[in-house]
């Protein structure tokens, strides 16, 4: 018998479950406190795991949990097979796990392979002798002067990627925090070592990880260290692994990079079954600044075929900043004029903020930015808070601000926690547009019009179009460049959607002429809408308005 | 080809037109076989297979469908050619004999697996067996007047609720059900699904609902039958919620947010349901136009503190659901309602969501008696009828696993007896026109009540 704590006991047989599947990110800290201690929990998010099935959520995706430091949100891990303290045991990971699956929703996990933190045994035991077994598996040099060309991302912080250790009387190479250690993977035991941690938690019950940081495994001279072909051999080796030991789980590559050099991570539909596609993102709000869908199209346009069994992660925000490296320079400065008035809400190469507040709060383009995302090719990815319109506190160190406590219910904390205010692990919003008392889940579930309700039903009317998550995409590029519109198809489904990205109404004729004899059907009322003829179709819309129609054809007419 | 001889368009014509084929009303774009196991290799050939409905949208269904295959045979046919028949093995008593005597000896074919239960009914041999009558979603068969094996036809991933609650129930020697004999199941790469449930077949005793409507005069056996049916109850839900140690079936504070979860949910029902309804029906007079006010009741009543624990419910409990025995109420059918999806039906609920089941079922045998049979129920008859159900359900459950005081109880009640009133009114307008003012009456009388 499957074991009930494997997805095989809850779930048909799938291997493309993620391509149809709603995502949703968590940051376990600050979802919900089980046991009043100021910070959340795999106790208090199993009790929530009810509002996530309401929502139609099919799989959670959960920030780095693991035991750490916590000097980079959980991102250095100091011991991959233990949970930091705060949230629970592992054993609470198991039963939250298989509390999710009996409810029809999946869950992966943050994955940290190409560092560790400081911390972590293997790095103190690497550091304290150059004859240590452990040595080999970090990176270590006499000079900084190697790997010159690869860039330093974390600008605010780091000056180079190259740290000295004075136990080890050497440098050690690091691209992201000086604390964490790239580890070597250049060593076939650093290799096995990995491979067990991921079965560690696939024999948990977990569906499978995002990846994060993957282009950055590989050092070779005279390259900028990314995306090298040594790195996606070895992510074809655990993807095989995978493949032998674990049917239905899933890789997801966090490369950000652009769509050409992404590609690269699902191989032959051997490597990453996902990827996020990071520069649409900042497209979309620049087409809905700009008032035109050209970069939209561009960017699409720009994004080569994937394998069929392989699957684009889209999402509008996410726990990081909302990142501008996938931009032109110019392109970028439009964006931080645009959408970061306050310097305080840049980091890094990006800016720092949430959903709600990016759109100032508008409804109409909460809901546009929604539907678009829906609508593109790829499995949309939602990020907590982001479905109630929760807001950012820009004062809070790091990424720390777009971090703060679920809104759960207008009382104390928020809903989030019992513990005295003080002993929150952040202060939950409390301004007047986006504190607890104005925006909270009880609240909105009680109010037949809020953007929760609303984008629940979106989101089980998305569902029952499996199109929208494995259909072909045909952007129809109208001469009105304020329009947004394509057609998605699968099987005998066909999809019209159509989103009016300018601040005015608009109309607009779209060359229909391959669905001549079709009626669209508008998907959310049923309207059936005029039968498409010969000549152009003409559609109006509201400023900020889209219209979905699935587009059917009449036997009898 | 299936035993090679049915091809997809005889085997899709055939199963869209089975009772228990769930969406008749879409279209199916490819029917699979996505596995065939043998369990008999010699003539009567038995073989499950797994069928897989494709819709046009890309969705899909998965069913099961036991087939036999014989040289030749008239009941149940579904095609034939080379000289063999292949049919609905629900129609072949030496097969249907045949899943029993699997279940009975363990056995373990491919990826099915027949299991006995431990101190269930001796299953021994069968000699007869036959079709119990017309059910939407499944079939069942008894042997001997004594087994019912009912064979599920759509399949969900997961322990199906019916042989979770009975395997659960009979271990803690609960003894208001039909107690399970044995099961089988299908384990395998494709998906794990329970196949089958055998259990105790009550042979004499009379349905729930029958015999309301047959001896609703108002005499005390009545009223003593009702009370025993709400003590029964009250007993069920006890023991539901007896372990605290096994997680599928622990008793659960209600989360923050639960009631408003199920605010949501039946505030969202009502809003599709008001926008469709017809404006020129008679019948429906006391609730057209009054959509907003129902949602303003349902507003009111839902904004009290929930209390109480969410427990694993019957899911769908009815008077139909019930039978008389000479041991007393037993109670059937532990599936919960098959049209929601499983996930669904296994979810912990609070156990007055199954009281208004029952609640609404007396209004339904109410009216029954002018539909049915052509008589009228006596005056006051369900009120009496709810108030004797509920006083012994009260007195008999656990208290702690209800909001605390009658008035927090009683308005919860009535926010699951809007939320069955509304599920009954689309029902019946859908498919049973004539009925559709028994749950219109339900509704103006929440109005009235508010």
């Amino acid at each position: 018998m499957t074991s009930p704590s494997q997805p095989g006991h809850w779930f048909e047989a799938q291997p493309l479950w993620f391509k149809t599947a709603v995502f949703y990110e968590i940051h376990i800290r600050g979802f919900f406190d089980g046991n009043g201690d100021g910070s959340g929990d795999f106790r208090g998010l199993t009790e929530k795991l009810d509002y996530l099935q309401w929502l139609g959520v099919d799989c959670i995706w959960l920030i780095p949990f693991y035991k750490s430091p916590l000097r980079d949100g959980g991102y250095d891990i100091s011991d991959y097979e233990e949970i930091h303290p705060d949230y629970g045991t592992v054993e609470d990971v198991r039963q939250f796990i298989e509390a999710a699956h009996e409810r029809g929703m999946r869950v992966i996990a943050d994955l940290v392979m190409n560092h560790t933190s400081s911390d972590h045994a293997w790095f103190q035991e690497a550091r304290s002798s150059p004859d240590s077994p452990k040595r080999d598996w970090y990176v270590w040099s006499d000079t900084v002067h190697r790997y010159e060309d690869a860039r330093i991302i974390f600008t605010d912080t780091e000056t180079s990627n190259w740290t000295w250790d004075e136990q080890a009387g050497a440098y050690y190479w690091h691209r992201f925090f000086s604390h964490q250690p790239d580890l070597n993977y250049d060593n076939p035991e650093v290799h096995e070592a990995m491979l067990d941690v991921l079965r560690f938690w696939l024999e948990l019950g977990l569906d499978g990880f995002r990846l994060d940081a993957v282009p950055y495994l590989y050092e070779r001279e005279g390259t900028n260290c990314e995306n090298l072909q040594e790195t996606h051999a070895f992510l074809k080796k655990v993807r095989a692994t995978i493949d032998r030991e674990y049917p239905d789980r899933v890789l997801l590559a966090e490369a950000n990079q652009w769509p050409e050099d992404v590609v690269e991570y699902f191989g032959d539909g051997d490597e990453c079954h996902m990827a996020f596609h990071f520069p649409i993102m900042p497209r979309m709000f620049m087409a809905l600044r700009r008032e035109e869908a050209t970069p939209m199209y561009e960017i699409l346009a720009r994004t080569p075929d994937i394998p069929a069994n392989c699957q684009w992660g889209l999402f509008l925000r996410n726990h990081d900043e909302l990142t501008l490296e996938m931009v032109t320079d110019e392109e970028r400065d439009y964006m931080y004029s645009e959408y970061a008035k306050d310097p305080r809400m840049k980091i890094n190469v990006g800016i720092r903020r949430r959903l709600a507040p990016l759109l100032d709060n508008g409804r109409d383009e909460i809901e546009l930015m929604h539907a678009i995302l829906f609508s593109l090719p790829g499995s949309p990815v939602l990020y907590y808070g982001d479905e109630i319109a929760m807001g950012d506190n820009v004062y809070l160190g790091d990424r720390d601000g777009v971090r703060t406590p679920m809104q759960w219910t207008g009382d104390r904390n928020g809903g989030f926690s019992r513990a005295d205010f003080a002993q929150l692990y952040a202060p939950p919003l409390m301004d007047p547009v986006y504190g607890y008392t104005a925006v909270n889940v009880e609240a909105q579930l009680r109010t037949p019009t809020s953007l929760l309700r609303w984008l629940r039903r979106f989101i089980s009317l998305r569902k029952e179009h499996p199109v929208f998550g494995l259909g072909t995409y045909q952007p129809l590029e109208p001469s009105n460049r304020r329009i947004f519109a394509h057609v998605r198809a699968y099987e005998d489904d066909h999809m019209l959607c159509v989103h009016n990205v300018a601040r005015s109404a608009q109309y607009v004729e779209l060359d229909l002429s391959s669905y001549e004899g079709f009626h669209p059907v508008e998907i959310f009322g049923r309207t059936r809408f005029p039968r498409v003829g010969e000549l152009p179709y003409l559609l109006t819309l509201a400023p900020r308005g889209f219209y979905w129609f699935q587009l059917v054809k009449d036997e009898d007419e | 080809m299936i035993a090679g001889v049915l091809d997809e368009q005889t085997l899709h014509d055939w199963v869209v037109e089975q009772r228990w084929f769930a969406s008749k009303s879409r279209e199916v774009a490819h029917l699979n076989v996505l596995d065939a196991v043998a369990l008999r290799e010699e003539e009567p050939q038995l073989q499950v297979l797994l069928l897989e409905a494709r819709f046009p949208t890309g969705t899909h269904e998965i069913y099961q469908l036991p087939v036999g295959v014989r040289s030749s045979f008239d009941e149940g046919v579904i095609g034939s050619g080379d000289g063999r028949t292949v049919y609905d093995a629900a129609a072949d008593p030496e097969l249907t004999r045949e899943l029993v005597r699997l279940i009975a000896a363990g056995a373990e074919h491919g990826d099915v697996r027949f299991t006995t239960a431990e101190g269930g009914p001796v299953i021994g041999t069968v000699s007869s067996s036959r079709l119990m009558g017309v059910e939407q979603s499944n079939t069942s068969l008894v042997f001997d007047e004594r087994l019912v094996l009912k064979v599920f036809r759509r399949l969900e991933p997961g322990t199906n609720p019916e042989l979770e609650m009975l395997r659960f129930l009979t271990a803690r020697g609960f003894p208001h059900i039909a107690a399970l004999a044995g099961w089988y199941e299908y384990e395998g790469r494709l998906v794990d699904a329970t196949l089958g449930v055998l259990q105790a077949f009550l042979a004499g005793g009379r349905d729930g609902w029958e015999l309301t409507l047959d001896e609703m005069d108002g005499g005390d056996a009545q009223w003593e039958r009702l009370s025993d049916l709400g003590r029964v109850t009250g007993d069920m839900h006890s023991a539901l919620a007896s372990d605290a140690t096994d997680p599928h079936f622990a008793p659960e504070e209600p989360s923050e947010e639960s009631l408003s979860l199920l605010h949501a949910d039946v505030d969202e029902q009502i809003e599709r349901m008001w926008r469709d309804l017809p404006d020129d029906d008679e019948r429906l007079a006391d609730v057209v136009g009054r959509g907003e006010d129902i949602r303003e009741l349902l507003h009111s009543l839902s904004s009290v503190a929930s209390g109480g624990k969410v427990i694993r419910t019957h899911g769908d409990y009815h008077l139909g659901q019930t039978m008389l025995t000479d041991r007393g109420w037993v109670i059937l059918d532990f599936e919960g309602e098959p049209a929601r999806p499983l996930p669904e039906r296994r979810r912990k609920r609070s156990p007055l969501r199954d009281v208004a089941g029952m609640l609404r079922s007396f209004a339904y045998a109410a009216s029954a008696q002018a539909l049915l049979r052509n008589t009228v129920a006596p005056a006051g008859w369900e009120e009496r009828a709810r108030t004797t159900f509920l006083d012994a359900y009260l007195e008999a459950v656990d208290p702690g696993l209800l909001p605390a005081g009658r008035g927090a109880t009683d308005r919860l009640l009535s926010v699951f007896e809007l939320e069955k009133a509304v599920y009954e009114l689309r029902y019946e307008l859908n498919n049973r026109p004539d009925w559709v003012a028994i749950p219109a009456a339900a509704i103006r009388r929440l109005l009235e009540a508010a």
